[in-house]
């Protein structure tokens, strides 16, 4: 054989590739023998992760939809559900120091020289057989209590809105990981091709604490499962009606075309994002006929209207859009996710709470009612809460008729309604002072274990591997409360 | 003073007595492998039967203060404690012999040292399994690995949880494990017999074995749960019971120590049911009808079928075997139906709302014999199609919201053995009607609207 080195121009021949590759070959087949995953001690774990998304669901599931009326701001749970007489008895008198222990307050209130207790201005009644507490605040609700699971031992880490809401809508306090629509989306598919599984809706003209569309973002996952917001008014989605002189059959052609080329370019480059932009396009298309169809709610009969309230005749509000959310459940969207901004009730609490009640009282009650005589309360489970809890102590100055409260990571009160969940119960308790958790605490991460567990779906089991590891909604948390599971 | 010293001496017993062991084997190989009998390999082998012999006696004397604390039980100890004896008693006889230089023969020393290895490897087994347990020796050969599970909940597990009783397949071959070794017919120790149930109820010498609802009377749980160091604590030797054998003994007395408790009788107790669940890979909750339905995985040309028909679909179970089924074309026909009954026994949730469902197509719905929800709102349907659904035997939900249906339907929905929930939200049903039958049936639920 020719031993010098003048190889660099020279073809190889086969006998040249075997001889001088030996090594090199050996080394790669070796690396198909250990498979990387092997290479773990469990590794059948590992396998049996990357199967488990082709056994979904995990087990029946109970749900089959879910709409989630997020309170955003952080509703006072004082003031709403949880009754504390103690606070009134002792109004205006210094949260003990034994109750208020020595974790951190937000900013704008540890400042303060002094805690002063305020209790809330609202009477608290028992309703219907269940017994359930609610103030005066929430007429509608309170006549439904017996159809409601309270949860009133909520907390979260999180002290401030951002990263609060993040974590309760993704598992995590930072920016990036995928909404709980967006797994839902991933891990169970679509039952209507012509919708996307995972809808937002937003009370228009609010304002207070922002909503950012990373809460309905995919996160890692393949960008398809991201939230659609429809928007209330002429478009819906935006762009997606054709442009005027562009017909129906002009556009079906158009995007026949792009999906062969972008089809090429796949099979080029191997994206997996391409498959996502073409099946976009698909369901844009799909949607330029069922997006106005479910948006249309002029053929609903008055006393529907009068059921939901006067406002749901006016879209983008509140009421409106859990009216839009219920024409969403009958079309089987998966996640129906409704955001109400303007909780945030540091000061003027008792002022501005009537308003933020109001708006959503009559139209969340009516929703679950409306859901129940069409059968749909059945397979839709209906959650209604913020972020956190707020402050028994009044952040500024203390009147007897007017306070605020700061922000309570540590127990807030959230309802939940519909499938596979007991009605007419409370889970968990708050002590006298509404301050600290003294029965069944249920973290954020339990919560959404919870959920997911309705919808046929073991928390622990859905996972996505990014960057070198499998995520999951709830991350390496989160137990399933078993206790409100009907 | 002179007892803690035997005492003392008695528990050197266990690290003594390998010294024969290795003695004899070595003394019985060199035997074997030097073939030349010179004098010095003669003196080398009788050094190691004298070696044997007195390694032995130290042992057998420690051993014998060791039985005698009656840590042991006699008859545990019968077998290891004559054996060893005889094992002294021939390797000081040929020491002797050998010393003496008799002259042996090859057929006398191949006999003695076949007699001598197997009496070593009978004691040494026998004190084994007083240290180790009985059956340590096979307890670990892969292959022969037993399982653990009771062989009934094995073969129970998958059908009725009804049949298995908490004593009868729990507790008893845990007593049978670790305690009827010396409770039984012919060894009652202190006067206790754990055979039978009433044998153990009544317990022994020093009172009630168990007091039913009262496990800090009842002498069993108390011995079985007392700090290791008592004195009474049982089992004197061996594996305790595990923390979870205990709680499920102090569960079974809680609730009254009855001879048939069924399993499911647990699931009432969230704790006690879950370290049951994990221990014996056991579900205890209470399972639904579609849960407990085993069927074979709908096969994927019959999935083409739904795709024909205008029909939106699910799986409810990993096993695939199980479909949520909704038309969602604008008009239903007998045809889209008779696509459907291809998988008619897969389809549990059916739902045909809004589609001008006729009457007589029910009929084709009585097939779908698993089917447990049944959803024909708004449509134009009467009292004629009620009929039809009398036939399917597990539907729980019926949803008959804006149709025609009347009081006149009531009749036959009072058959419905199963049902659980009915819609009448905007159908012609009246409120006399509905006062009726739930009177009728208390425990359906109607919903009516508004």
């Amino acid at each position: 054989m020719n031993c010098n080195n003048n190889n660099k121009n020279k073809n190889y021949s086969r006998r040249d590739f075997l001889t001088r590759t030996s090594l090199g070959l050996g080394a790669l087949s070796l690396g198909g023998l250990i498979s990387p995953v092997d290479a773990y001690g469990n590794s059948n774990f590992l396998k049996l992760l990357e199967s488990e998304k082709q056994r979904l669901p995990h087990f029946i599931p109970k749900a089959k939809r879910v709409i989630y009326l997020f309170q955003s701001g952080a509703p006072s749970q004082l003031d709403l559900f949880d009754y504390k007489p103690k606070l009134n008895e002792m109004f205006g008198e210094e949260v003990p120091k034994s109750v208020l222990g020595d974790q951190r307050l937000t900013g704008m209130s540890s400042g303060q020289n002094t805690f002063p207790i305020a209790g809330t201005l609202f009477n608290f009644k028992q309703h219907g057989e269940s017994g359930a507490w609610m103030s005066d605040l929430m007429p509608y609700t309170s006549k439904i209590v017996d159809e409601l699971c309270f949860i009133k031992s909520m907390y979260t880490e999180a002290i401030n809105h951002d990263p609060a809401i993040t974590m309760i809508q993704t598992g995590s306090e930072l920016p990036g990981r995928p909404s709980i629509g967006s797994w839902l989306s991933y891990g169970l598919g679509t039952d209507n091709k012509n919708l996307p599984e995972f809808v937002v809706l937003i009370t228009k003209g609010k304002s207070g604490q922002p909503i950012y569309s990373r809460l309905w973002g995919n996160g890692f996952l393949p960008s398809k499962h991201q939230g659609v917001q429809f928007r209330s008014g002429k478009d819906p989605v935006l762009y997606l009606d054709n442009p005027p002189g562009v017909s129906s059959t002009i556009r079906e052609e158009q995007l026949n075309s792009l999906k062969k080329l972008q089809q090429i370019n796949h099979a080029d480059i191997g994206d997996p994002e391409i498959l996502t932009k073409i099946s976009n396009y698909e369901m844009a298309y799909r949607m330029q006929t069922s997006v106005p169809e479910v948006m249309n709610i002029s053929d609903e009969p008055d006393y529907i209207f009068d059921l939901y309230g006067e406002d749901s005749k006016n879209p983008g509000t509140f009421a409106a859009n859990c009216l839009l959310a219920r024409k969403l459940a009958e079309k089987d969207v998966k996640f129906i996710q409704l955001y109400h901004r303007g909780w945030d009730q540091h000061s003027n609490l008792p002022r501005d709470i009537i308003k933020q009640a109001k708006e959503t009282d009559q139209a969340s009650a009516a929703l679950i009612k409306d859901l129940k005589q069409r059968g749909l309360l059945e397979d839709t489970l209906v959650i209604w809460g913020g972020e956190f809890g707020r402050t028994n102590y009044s952040q500024g100055m203390l009147k007897l008729d007017n306070y605020g409260r700061d922000h309570h990571p540590r127990c807030f009160t959230i309802f939940m309604a519909g499938a596979g969940v007991k009605k007419g119960v409370t889970l968990g308790a708050t002590d006298d002072f509404g301050y600290n958790i003294t029965e069944r605490p249920v973290h954020i991460h339990d919560f959404q274990a919870t959920l997911m567990h309705l919808l046929g779906v073991d928390h622990e089991k859905l996972t996505f591997k990014f960057q070198g590891r499998r995520y999951r909604l709830t991350d390496v948390h989160g137990n399933v409360v078993k206790e409100i599971l009907s | 003073m002179v007892s803690e010293i035997f005492e003392f001496l008695g528990s050197l017993h266990p690290l003594i007595v390998h010294l024969p062991i290795g003695f004899i084997i070595l003394t019985l190989l060199i035997n074997v492998v030097f073939k030349t009998r010179n004098n010095s390999v003669k003196r080398l082998i009788t050094l190691g039967w004298f070696f044997s012999f007195i390694s032995g006696f130290i042992a057998s004397i420690f051993g014998w203060f060791l039985g005698d604390n009656n840590y042991y039980l006699e008859s545990q100890i019968n077998i290891h404690k004559w054996t060893g004896f005889a094992f002294v008693i021939i390797t000081f006889l040929i020491w002797m012999l050998r010393a003496l230089n008799f002259n042996l023969s090859k057929s006398f020393n191949r006999i003695s040292n076949l007699v001598v290895f197997a009496l070593i490897s009978i004691t040494g087994h026998f004190g084994g399994e007083m240290t180790h347990g009985k059956g340590y020796l096979v307890k670990s050969i892969p292959f022969l690995k037993q399982n653990k599970m009771p062989t009934v909940l094995l073969t129970e597990k998958e059908n009725s949880l009804d049949s298995i009783y908490v004593y009868e397949n729990l507790i008893y071959p845990v007593f049978e494990e670790k305690c009827i070794v010396c409770h039984n017919k012919k060894d009652t120790y202190g006067g206790l017999n754990m055979d039978t149930y009433d044998n153990l109820i009544k317990g022994g010498n020093n009172g009630l074995g168990i007091s039913k609802g009262n496990p800090y009377k009842s002498l069993i749980y108390k011995r079985v749960s007392m700090s290791q160091n008592e004195a009474k604590f049982m089992p004197p030797t061996g594996t305790p019971l595990s923390f979870d054998q205990v709680a499920v003994l102090k569960w079974w007395i809680d609730n009254g120590a009855k001879l048939k408790v069924p399993l499911t009788k647990l699931r009432n107790d969230e704790n006690i049911r879950s370290l049951v669940e994990e221990n014996y890979q056991l579900d205890l909750r209470e399972k639904s009808y579609i849960e407990t339905l085993k069927l074979a995985p709908v096969d994927q040309n019959q999935l083409e079928v739904l795709d024909k028909g205008k029909y939106q679909w699910r799986f409810l179970n990993s096993e695939k075997s199980l479909l949520d089924v909704k038309f969602v074309g604008k008009k239903i026909t007998f045809n889209d139906i008779e696509l459907l009954l291809k998988l008619k026994e897969h389809v549990i949730w059916l739902n045909l709302s809004n589609c001008q469902l006729k009457d007589d197509m029910l009929s084709l719905i009585s097939e779908f014999e698993n089917l447990t929800r049944l959803r024909v709102q708004k449509n134009n349907i009467t009292d004629k199609c009620i009929p039809y659904l009398k036939d399917i035997d597990n539907l729980k939900e019926l949803n008959f919201y804006d149709t025609l249906i009347t009081d006149n339907s009531f009749e036959v929905l009072t058959n419905l053995e199963s049902l659980e929930k009915i819609f009448l939200w905007k159908s012609k049903v009246s409120t006399l009607g509905i006062e009726k039958f739930k009177s009728q049936k208390p425990k359906i639920e109607v919903i009516t609207g508004l």
